[in-house]
Order: C-alpha cells, then structure tokens, then sequence
C-alpha cells in the first residue's frame, strides 16, 4: 500500500528540469562564441545590403560542392558522437571509443576539404584585402577553422581519456563536454554555410 | 510516429535538407521565398542539433531561451538584412 502511496506521489510531482550537458563552465564558452558568430553573421549580412551586387558576383566564384561536402561532414561527425555518448551511458567504452575517433575523421575530412579550398583561392591571389566580400568569407570561414581544430583537439583528449578506462556509464561527463563543444562547431557552420555559400 | 523520431532519423533529415541547400544553389535559385526556404531549412537543422544532439530538450527554460533565442535573433536579421536587399 505504501509502496502504492509513493508511486502515485513520484507521478504527480512537477518533473525537474535536467541539468545542462557535460561541464558548466563549457556553456558559458560556448554562450560566449555563439555570442562572437551571431554578431560575425549580422555584420556580414549587414555589409552585404551595401553591396548586393558585389556579394552576389563573387559568392558563385565559392565551390559549394565542398561547402556542401563539409555540411554533411560535420553533420555526420555531431551524429558521430552521439553515438558515443549513447554506447557509454550503456557501458561500451569500446564502441564509445570507435565513435570518438570516427568523429575525428568526419573532422580531419572538413579540415583536409577546407584545406583544399583554400589552396584554391589563395594560388587564384585572393586574400583578405581583395574585396569586402573575401574578407568576410576568408575571416568567417578560418575563424571557424579554428574551432574545429580546437574540437577535434578536445574530443582527442577525450577519447585518449576513454582509452584509459576514465569514463563509464556513471561518470562521462567529460565526454559530455567534448560533445557539447564539438555540436556546437556543428551549429555554427549550418548557418554559415547558406549564408556565405548559397543565399543570394 | 516516436519511432521515427531519432537520433538516426535526424541524421538523416539533416543530411538531406543539406542536400536540397546544395540542389537550390546548383540551380541557381533565389528571392524572398528561395531565401526563406533556405533559412528556414538551416533553422530546422540547428533546432534538430540544439534540442537532440545538444540534449537541450527538457532543461531549466532560461539555457532553452539563449540557444532558440540565438538562432531566432541570428535567423530574422538575417532575413530582414536579405529582404530590404531585394
């Protein structure tokens, strides 16, 4: 009977909110960047209205087979790493394990394309000062660059920390941390690359 | 219809709305409605990212407010910027 009297009480008690994913203090890094990229995007889009005409003109010079390729790569690597997250929370570090590290390699593949890009447009003579609208490709795009390095660092550290038997289905919330980082670097690019590669 | 809903089915969405992004700019679309199409596709994929990937879905309503609001303020002047363009 009790045991009846405590269920229906759990039942009817408001539902906590969960707590954020991984570490707090991550959050209030990544707050701070999406901070960076919203004012980065609006200034762009701001400038762009001054320069229609100039936007347009050089944004078909871009390749959006690899702006699209490194979409569905860093799409892919997020989803990566849910997965891991999911294989530790059941106890799976070596499937977690396997998915950090296919996650890395969605990463070195952005890294490797964007690479590619711009050799491309760097032997082509264009850089920073060529016009207003290569600034703002250059500048976003290699801002971003470096935060993928920065995740693709972290989620290393990450899955050496797995290697060595650090987390378990109890206690992973560093890998929570690297997740919540690394989908963030996700979620910058889905709206930078329409923005820059495609909206016209 | 929740078991559709998943991390594998949002991988996959995500996947093809990129594609269509990609088939719309090969073809060489634009205007006001190409241009909501496209925003409105890339804020579907950053909702699908920040409530399942992200796992915000359930937490404290303020952490809610900062991430949609982002995407929200980002997304509008985007179009506004875009629309007085036209």
């Amino acid at each position: 009977m009790n045991a009846v009297v405590i269920n229906e009480t759990k039942e009817s008690a408001p539902e906590e909110p969960r707590l954020l994913p991984g570490d707090f203090a991550i959050w209030f890094f990544i707050f701070a960047e999406l901070l960076v990229f919203g004012i980065a995007f609006l200034s762009y889009a701001v400038v762009r209205v001054q320069n229609v005409e100039m936007f347009n003109q050089y944004q078909l010079t871009l390749n959006r087979e690899l702006g699209a390729a490194n979409t569905l790569l860093l799409i892919t690597a997020s989803y990566f790493v849910v997965r891991a997250i999911h294989a530790i929370r059941l106890e799976d570090v070596k499937s977690c394990i396997k998915w950090l590290y296919a996650s890395l390699g969605c990463g070195a593949g952005f890294l490797l394309l964007k690479s590619l890009e711009y050799y491309d447009k760097f032997s082509e003579g264009i850089n920073l000062s060529t016009n207003t609208f290569y600034m703002f490709y250059l500048s976003l795009t290699m801002f971003h660059f470096l935060h993928v390095i920065l995740g693709m660092i972290i989620l290393f550290a990450v899955a050496i920390k797995a290697q060595r038997g650090g987390y378990s289905a109890d206690d992973h919330i560093g890998i929570e941390t690297g997740a919540s980082y690394w989908h963030m670097v996700d979620l910058v690019w889905i709206i930078l690359f329409p923005l820059v590669y495609v909206i016209r | 219809m929740k078991v559709y809903y998943n991390i594998h089915t949002i991988w996959l969405a995500m996947m093809l709305l990129t594609l269509t992004t990609y088939a719309m700019a090969k073809l060489g679309y634009s205007g006001a409605v190409v241009m909501l199409f496209l925003l409105l596709s890339a804020a579907t994929k950053a909702i699908l990212i920040i409530r399942d990937y992200m796992e915000l879905r359930g937490v404290s309503l303020l952490w809610r407010v900062i991430m949609y609001g982002w995407l929200l303020v980002v997304s509008l002047a985007i179009a506004i910027a875009y629309l007085i363009s036209l």
